[in-house]
């Protein structure tokens, strides 16, 4: 199972991106400035934006998922129930799981920001696609449940991962980090030597490299195993 | 057209004389053909064709009625790609600026930043609508009449919040009425011929045949 991208392209007045590269199962970071194209280089992995040039091809990949970076582009159901069961799943079990048990009959647009993730996130995550795009799935998120995402997200034993963020602190074990500069994706490679080519790594990931005690990956653990080789 | 003021003034005198009157109508969408880049426009707004086949409808329903629905079909056509010509040269502020000239710094700068908000809201709408579409398209929705209340209240939370954002941004840096813009405006060298030729329209769909032509 993989996805390839070969000079996907696609092109907005002057601006374009254009991407490049093989994406294998497990999980893969691509990070990159605001306005360097990464929704819409979900948009064209998810196979919602057709390129203007090159191509992707889908390698054995049956069902795809993306998840927006705003929850409420996905509601479908006028009550929390409702909305689980838009997704084909028992309310009970799920809500209880997230904390939001009580808000059953809830509007789901009245829930704050952070509960309609959780739930949006909830919901996604119950099923094991071929092919899971995460468009910024951190924010509005706490630091206890990001760390429960990035488990769950570890979890998956099967398929291709594919996280798009600007996260800075909490990140699930990776398989390969990517970035996007001068409207290119470029591929950094994968943990530990991968961190040395990551520009937009966070400030004390790219301390740890300067003072050689690189991580073995980017998740709590290894990063906290590094400092503590200081 | 880049000057905003003329082209403003164009596209109202336009749709004006093209509501009127058949003649009008007819006027206007030469106008149209000629001094606009035309079925381009077409092709570049995807609201063109729903808008005109919503038209439609109503048109059939009128003509089956006993009105002429054939003609309020063409007036009201060429009135919808006026008003897409108007937007489609748009420029973020350009509103301001001719709000600001046209009534001052005070109401002129209030209409003017209204009609920039409003703008920029149909912008997000756009994008909103893309993404809701698509997210529904994942989640195995499909599209008809059940799907419409779904996107529409998302669509009118967003809008909502979005409003609501911008009350509170304006209120914390303390916007009260008003304010001050230094109005510059672009122009290029067909601007004056076209708006000339609008008025020529406006001229030939208002004054009556017979003031041309001595007819037996």
């Amino acid at each position: 199972m993989r996805l390839v991208l070969d000079d996907a392209t696609v092109t907005r007045g002057e601006w374009h991106i254009t991407a490049h590269g093989t994406f294998p199962e497990g999980i893969h970071l691509i990070s990159g400035n605001v306005g360097s194209g990464k929704s819409t280089l979900a948009l064209i992995m998810a196979g919602l934006l057709p390129p203007a040039a090159g191509s992707m091809i889908s390698e054995e990949i049956s069902s795809r998922m993306i998840s927006f970076q705003f929850p409420e582009y996905h509601i479908t159901g006028t009550t929390v129930r409702e909305e689980c069961e838009s997704w084909g799943l028992d309310p009970n079990p799920l809500l209880s799981s997230i904390g939001l048990k009580d808000r059953h009959d809830c509007d789901p647009l009245r829930l704050s920001r952070g509960e309609l993730k959780r739930l949006h996130l909830a919901c996604i995550l119950a099923y094991q696609y071929d092919l899971l795009i995460l468009d910024e799935p951190f924010s509005s998120l706490d630091v206890c449940e990001k760390r429960r995402i990035c488990s769950i997200l570890s979890g998956r034993n099967r398929g291709i991962t594919i996280l798009f963020t600007h996260e800075q602190a909490i990140f699930p074990r990776v398989r390969h980090i990517w970035e996007i500069h001068d409207n290119q994706l470029h591929s950094c490679g994968s943990p530990p030597d991968g961190l040395r080519h990551w520009q937009h790594a966070p400030a004390f990931i790219r301390k740890l490299v300067d003072l050689g005690k690189v991580p073995k990956n980017i998740s709590p653990e290894d990063l906290e195993a590094a400092a503590c080789a200081i | 057209m880049r000057d905003i003021r003329l082209r403003t003034g164009t596209a109202t005198i336009l749709s004006v004389i093209a509501f009127y009157s058949i003649t009008g109508a007819v006027a206007a969408f030469v106008w149209w053909l000629v001094f606009t880049p035309n079925l381009a426009l077409v092709r570049k707004n995807r609201l063109v064709i729903p808008s005109i086949a919503m038209i439609a409808i109503f048109s059939i329903i009128l003509e089956l009625t006993g009105g002429a629905g054939l003609a309020y079909f063409f007036r009201m056509m060429v009135v919808i790609l006026i008003g897409v010509w108007l937007l489609s040269g748009q420029t973020r502020g350009e509103f301001l600026h001719m709000g600001c000239w046209l009534l001052g710094n005070r109401i002129g700068f209030e209409l003017g930043m209204l009609a920039e908000m409003g703008l920029q809201n149909l912008h997000a709408l756009l994008i909103d609508f893309d993404r809701i579409r698509a997210a529904e398209r994942m989640k195995g929705v499909r599209s008809g009449l059940q799907s419409i209340v779904p996107v529409g209240r998302v669509l009118v939370h967003g809008t909502l919040l979005r409003a609501e954002d911008t009350a509170e941004l304006l209120a914390v840096r303390g916007y009260v009425q008003g304010g001050t813009c230094v109005v510059t405006f672009a122009r290029e060298k067909g601007d004056i011929p076209a708006a000339f030729f609008a008025v020529c329209a406006a001229l030939i769909a208002m004054i009556p045949v017979s003031a041309f032509f001595i007819l037996s």
